[in-house]
């Protein structure tokens, strides 16, 4: 009996177009779309500013000076047009013995340029004028003491020397494709409300539950014989989606997924998150009056979701408070189960957590759907 | 014998069944009449054991239906008037998807679709059949457990004359089969055709029952005349 109820709900999952678009289609050209448009934000590359020089002073110091920044690699030097700075030297920038009115460097920036981007660009070109400006005290000093030049020349701007960095905990972050990939897989498997709300809005509309009932299926039974289709769907989903982040991504000049941590937790991981998206599928399918009831809702339920657990804006990006408050969304563990395999080489331990989190939302959930079922048939749906 | 004692139903505030008795006889064709919302369908899912009541006792063909309920669905079968299988599968997996929810034989399998003309349309969807072809499918699948007794709410709502003389005809075969046949209809005709015995509920209540013939030959009347005069006499 269960075999053949498992085989109807697959039979009738892949025969709604729709509920294959919602689950395979959107989510798969959504990791396309988002990890194409955000590989230059996620980019683990050195800072690179496009810039152009401009001298028109032509002097010995101002020479100086552009070949110092066009060997530093955080300058890109472009054509004026398509520089994100202009850096012009004006005529008498490098009179160095005009002390009244000196000359300043000109600096325009295009109108896209971040506040932080400016800040970084400014500190980047201070350090190459300062370092000019050292070297012409060194050689005037010279002239009257060459203890106090060379105490001049041995100063040193490079922040090897003045200052020692470390991390205190070794975490990684996440490229475009690593933070879409799991985003999408989350977003995408709580879309199983649509057809699962179809189809059994539809039965009990149709008054197919009670028929079943009438035939002795309990209302455990009918719930239970939907949640095996639909984790094999989860499953299915999440490969097809984690295919996509390997194979197909990199043919759009994007990072490939890399999977870091074991299979067997990115299983356990997808199981369980799973069962939650299936619990709140349920939960919604049992109480709607109908499917498009039941689409809205979902639809405004995953959102909510999404939004707040991290699927929108990364969590990293948000304040601390937005980031306690993600952790009351299901999507939220799951990501952070998902990124802790894709990027941290996470094993079934690693997300034990986030997993048993799931299982307890979704567990509950169907619990629940399977008594407010039982009380529906009584009272005869 | 299907026996029904003073069952008593309610919704709320609403007595959807009041105190309601009848008898249905093993073997005969047994039509239940009554205005919508007189308490048919409320009869039909409680004698089916699908809905629970409130007071009173059912008996049928000797099992209790509080304490047997389990085997009163093995040996019933309750063909809705909704068109309740799976419009995207086809005949052939529908008919197969219930025969093995209910553990039908073979011999069943054949049997409703021998009885119900679906051989030739097995492999179509169902969401493709015409009216009556989707009737006929409704109603195999209410076969397929062999039951003893079939309950039949108004099944040819909706369908052209030739279809629906084809199901009338079909549950006259089930009656040869020996199975009991409880059957609702707003059409008097069709009770009139294949009914043995009848029973007209208003409000809940069993207002009158006997032999069809009985009921209104004396009185030179027709069953639809006879039935108007008595739910209009019990709504004044």
């Amino acid at each position: 009996m269960f075999s053949a109820m498992i085989k109807k709900e697959f039979l009738l999952v892949l025969r709604d177009k729709q509920a294959l678009m919602a689950l395979f289609i959107m989510p798969a050209v959504f990791i396309l779309i988002m990890s194409v448009a955000m590989k230059d934000i996620f980019s683990q590359k050195a800072l690179s500013f496009d810039v152009a020089l401009v001298d028109q002073d032509k002097s010995e110091i101002t020479n100086t000076l552009v070949n110092d920044i066009k060997k530093d690699k955080a300058f890109h030097i472009v054509k004026k047009d398509d520089a994100k700075f202009v850096i012009t030297f004006p005529k008498g920038y490098g009179d160095i013995e005009n002390t009244t009115t000196p000359k300043k460097a000109q600096i325009s920036v295009q109108g896209s340029v971040k506040s932080d981007m400016i800040e970084i660009f400014k500190a980047k070109l201070m350090n190459h004028i300062v370092k000019m400006k050292l070297s012409v005290i060194k050689e005037k000093l010279s002239e009257f003491s060459d203890e106090a030049a060379n105490a001049v020349g041995s100063v040193t701007l490079a922040t090897k020397e003045l200052f020692a960095l470390k991390y205190n905990k070794q975490e990684k972050v996440p490229n475009a494709t690593q933070q879409s990939v799991p985003t999408w897989i989350v977003f995408g498997m709580f879309f199983i409300i649509i057809p699962m709300s179809t189809i059994f809005i539809n039965e009990r509309k149709q008054h197919t539950l009670s028929r079943l009932s009438s035939m002795n299926v309990s209302a455990f039974s009918m719930i239970l014989s939907k949640i095996v289709p639909y984790i094999f769907i989860a499953q299915i989903q999440m490969w097809v989606m984690v295919a996509v982040g390997m194979f197909l991504v990199p043919y759009f000049d994007t990072p490939a997924l890399e999977i870091n941590g074991s299979i067997a937790a990115l299983v356990f991981l997808s199981f369980s998150l799973s069962i939650s998206a299936i619990g709140v599928s349920t939960l919604i399918a049992v109480n709607a009056t109908s499917s498009e009831q039941a689409t809205t809702i979902g639809g405004i339920l995953n959102i909510l979701f999404g939004a707040i657990g991290g699927v929108m804006v990364p969590k990293f990006f948000m304040p601390e408070m937005m980031q306690k408050l993600a952790n009351i969304s299901p999507m939220s563990w799951g990501l952070d189960g998902f990124l802790d395999i894709f990027l941290q080489g996470g094993d079934i331990l690693s997300v034990m957590n986030e997993s048993l989190a799931l299982l307890c939302f979704g567990g509950v959930a169907l619990i629940v759907s399977m008594i407010l079922l039982r009380k529906r048939i009584e009272e005869g749906l | 014998m299907i026996k029904v004692c003073n069952v008593v139903k309610r919704y709320g505030e609403l007595k959807a069944l009041d105190g309601l008795s009848l008898e249905i006889k093993k073997g005969s064709i047994f039509g239940l009449l009554g205005v919508n919302g007189a308490g048919k369908s409320t009869l039909l899912s409680i004698l089916n054991g699908l809905s629970r009541f409130d007071s009173g006792e059912i008996e049928v063909f000797g099992l209790d239906i509080k304490k047997d309920t389990k085997k009163i669905k093995e040996i019933s079968s309750i063909i809705p008037q909704n068109l309740a299988f799976y419009e995207k599968l086809t005949v052939k997996e529908n008919l197969e998807f219930f025969a093995k929810i209910q553990h039908a034989t073979q011999e069943n399998y054949d049997k409703a679709v021998e009885i119900n003309a679906l051989k030739k349309i097995l492999d179509q969807r169902a969401s493709t059949l015409s009216g009556g072809q989707k009737r006929r499918l409704n109603i195999a699948i209410g076969l397929l457990n062999d039951p003893e007794v079939i309950y039949f709410d108004e099944p040819t709502v909706g369908i052209d004359p030739k279809s629906r003389n084809e199901i009338l005809d079909s549950i006259k075969e089930y009656k040869k089969l020996g199975i009991t046949v409880v059957y609702t209809s707003h059409y008097m005709n069709e009770v009139e055709k294949i009914c043995d015995d009848v029973g007209i509920i208003s409000h809940g209540k069993l207002i009158e029952q006997g032999e069809l013939k009985q009921l209104f030959s004396s009185k030179n009347s027709t069953l639809e005349k006879h039935f108007l005069e008595l739910t209009e006499s019990e709504n004044v």
